[in-house]
């Protein structure tokens, strides 16, 4: 009943008749994409700005940078997304050589909170701001992203996409989205920034050139 | 009138006892978010091309709101979703409660939620032994401490360092020493046990877009992602006011709130969640209830010129420039919303009758609309809750008391006669008998109502002398 109360009395404020809305301003993008080195450029520099740290990897780098990251992070524990790219660079089968434990991203929320690397691919970047996009899906979940304490994203220049514009067009046909913009932070105890309150605390994006 | 909603704000009483240390402290927030913000705005030369838009899409919204709130109903069912109207916060509290009895929940974890404190949801959950924890560290810390929020985005700037360690010592048990950095870590492993064993989630909303039923959240620590992530039943209460027609509309909105309320271009995390998960593997709650409180928004709609509050989406930025608000903080509004924009929200939702002291509580320095990302004309609409005030409005007699009145037409006389403007002024020396080290502290009635409140440069300077010494001394140097 509540509903039609509701209803009822907006309408009776407005002086309206059921109908469509009428008058509705036309908006378009902000900003236009530069080329890819420029881009990749400014979403490097936002990121650092933002204490996340981010930069170009080819296919032969993966093994040392993965290795320089389990040592200086001290990695003994990591969760993967199960997507075809993560497959292919071999990840997993890397960390486990490199004597980390691999759960699964199937595993229970308490074995993901366990994990202290969380590695994910993107969906979307957005340069000017330094914010990733990630959609959720059984074999991309969203606890990745969350719950260890380092999140390594792995992107692709495909991702890349000009302004918020585009990337929120393309993610209204999606049923979840979530876009990261650095680590997790707080200024709540005496307007002191402190990084990592909930989720991760240390964020880091390689760039896959395969060129 | 419900539990949630105060008999009366008395903010002129309270005025006259601000706790100690609560205006460095938000006068230390306020500056901090209006630097950032005036500094990512510089950087954004399309700035009040945007406010524009915005302006105009918020505008479009609420005067069509009940077609966009029949979309959403729609849209969000479409997407699995449950859809709750609650004309009042009894209603809502009422929603929530039966969501949570049928699920047997003991424990809920709650991002932060205006709409949830508008309705006092925590005491009517506690009321029934479900437990439920707030977990944005700030809030975590003042429902710790049992107190309210002094600032929205900031809400335990009031309380020192040394305060919160005691306070983790006092209520967890835990030495922790009065480190920022030590205390966050703590509140995180405390809060993570919490997120894992909670069977509710509860939220509000930035936004929900008609368009596809999806509910914007947007946060920077991330208890918000875990809040509707790990447990298995999501609950959001969300204002009627907070609906956008579509995604276009939502990326220019989210750019002028988080450039607004923090200064930064984007807050950490946002999400965009359109109904419960798909697939049990991905995460995410199995269940997915909205409720729509209207609680007197729908009666504000009424008024064209009142309506206008309705644009608000929340950035806070008019709190942060406002030089009453930097002085009081947010306790003296009353209400879960403050400053310039609960100004005028509170009076039109409670009433002139309680919240009539509220309009007054502005000098129409006109800082908050200059600011306003929705251009809310907040200082016009305070003028027009002011003439509602006084003229009556259901025979409330005028707020102003007798004595002021009587200085406002002395004042009046005074300053339209020139001559007796300048003899007075010789005069005002004499206040600086009051001076301590450059400021008046202590004025006697009826002074003292700006005194108690904070001290006021001495009288320095006779200006009229001044200027024709100046005057006098250029002319001099023309010869």
């Amino acid at each position: 009943m509540s509903r039609t109360k509701v209803l009822q009395a907006i309408r009776d404020a407005l002086n309206h008749t059921r109908g469509e809305a009428t008058g509705y301003p036309t908006i378009s993008p902000f900003r236009t994409q530069g080329s890819l080195d420029a881009e990749a450029q400014l979403f490097f520099n936002e990121l650092n700005r933002l204490s996340a740290n981010g930069f170009e990897v080819t296919l032969g780098d993966i093994k040392p940078h993965l290795e320089a990251l389990v040592h200086g992070e001290r990695i003994f524990k990591a969760t993967i997304w199960e997507t075809p790219l993560l497959q292919r660079l071999q990840i997993a089968s890397h960390l486990r050589a490199l004597g980390v434990d691999v759960e699964p991203p199937s595993a229970s929320k308490y074995d993901i909170a366990q994990c202290d690397l969380g590695i994910t691919e993107v969906d979307f970047m957005l340069p000017e701001t330094g914010t990733l996009g990630l959609y959720s899906r059984k074999d991309k979940p969203r606890v990745v992203s969350l719950l260890p304490r380092v999140h390594l994203a792995i992107a692709t220049p495909a991702a890349l996409r000009p302004d918020l514009y585009q990337v929120l067009e393309e993610a209204k046909a999606h049923h979840y989205l979530v876009l990261i913009t650095g680590p997790s932070r707080t200024a709540d105890i005496e307007l002191t920034v402190t990084l990592g309150v909930h989720g991760p605390q240390r964020l880091i994006v390689w760039l896959l050139r395969e060129d | 009138m419900s539990v949630s909603q105060p008999a009366y704000i008395h903010f002129g009483e309270y005025t006259q006892h601000v706790p100690e240390g609560i205006p460095q402290a938000v006068r230390q927030a306020t500056q901090r978010f209006a630097t950032n913000r005036a500094a990512v705005i510089a950087d954004f030369p399309q700035w009040e091309q945007l406010r524009e838009l915005g302006s105009a899409i918020r505008l479009h919204t609420i005067e069509n709101l009940d077609h966009y709130l029949e979309r959403l109903e729609l849209a969000v069912q479409n997407q699995g979703g449950h859809v709750y109207w609650a004309s009042t916060a009894d209603e809502a509290r009422e929603a929530v409660l039966k969501i949570a009895k049928s699920h047997r929940v003991a424990l809920a974890v709650k991002a932060k939620s205006m709409a949830t404190e508008e309705i006092g949801l925590n005491e009517a959950l506690e009321s029934e032994n479900i437990r439920v924890v707030e977990t944005d560290l700030g809030e975590y810390i003042i429902q710790l401490a049992g107190s309210g929020p002094s600032h929205i985005i900031v809400p335990a700037v009031h309380m020192r360092k040394e305060e919160i360690a005691a306070l983790f010592s006092q209520k967890l048990g835990i030495e922790v020493p009065a480190d920022p950095n030590k205390l966050t870590q703590v509140a995180r492993q405390v809060l993570r046990e919490r997120f894992l064993s909670a069977t509710m989630g509860i939220s509000g909303a930035n936004f929900l877009v008609a368009e596809t039923g999806t509910l914007v959240m947007v946060t920077n620590e991330g208890n918000g992602r875990m809040c509707t992530t790990l447990p298995d039943v999501h609950v959001a209460v969300v204002g009627i006011d907070k609906v956008v027609p579509d995604w276009k509309a939502l990326s220019v909105l989210l750019k002028l709130l988080t450039r607004s309320a923090t200064g930064q271009k984007l807050s950490t995390y946002i999400q965009f969640i359109s109904g419960p998960r798909r697939e049990e593997g991905e995460f995410g709650p199995k269940e997915f209830h909205l409720i729509l409180l209207d609680n007197g928004r729908s009666k504000i709609l009424k008024d064209p010129i009142g309506r206008q509050v309705l644009k608000c989406i929340r950035c806070g930025a008019c709190a942060n420039t406002c030089p009453v608000y930097q002085n009081v903080g947010g306790f003296a509004y009353g209400w879960f919303i403050s400053g310039p924009i609960g100004a005028i929200f509170t009076p039109q939702i409670l009433g002139p009758k309680v919240a009539r002291e509220l309009p007054f509580a502005s000098t129409l320095c006109g800082a908050c609309a200059d600011v306003c990302p929705v251009k809310i004309p907040i200082p016009t609409i305070l003028r027009h809750l002011r003439q509602r005030v006084v003229e009556g409005n259901g025979g409330i007699p005028s707020s102003i008391p007798g004595y002021l009145r009587l200085m406002a037409a002395f004042a009046s006389g005074v300053l339209s006669n020139p001559w007796l403007y300048r003899f007075g002024s010789r005069f005002l020396g004499v206040f600086n008998r009051f001076e301590d080290r450059g400021w008046l502290t202590r004025m006697p009635f009826p002074f003292n109502r700006w005194t108690q409140v904070r001290p006021l440069p001495r009288f320095s300077n006779d200006f009229r002398a001044w200027w024709s010494r100046r005057e006098l001394k250029s002319k001099g140097n023309d010869q």
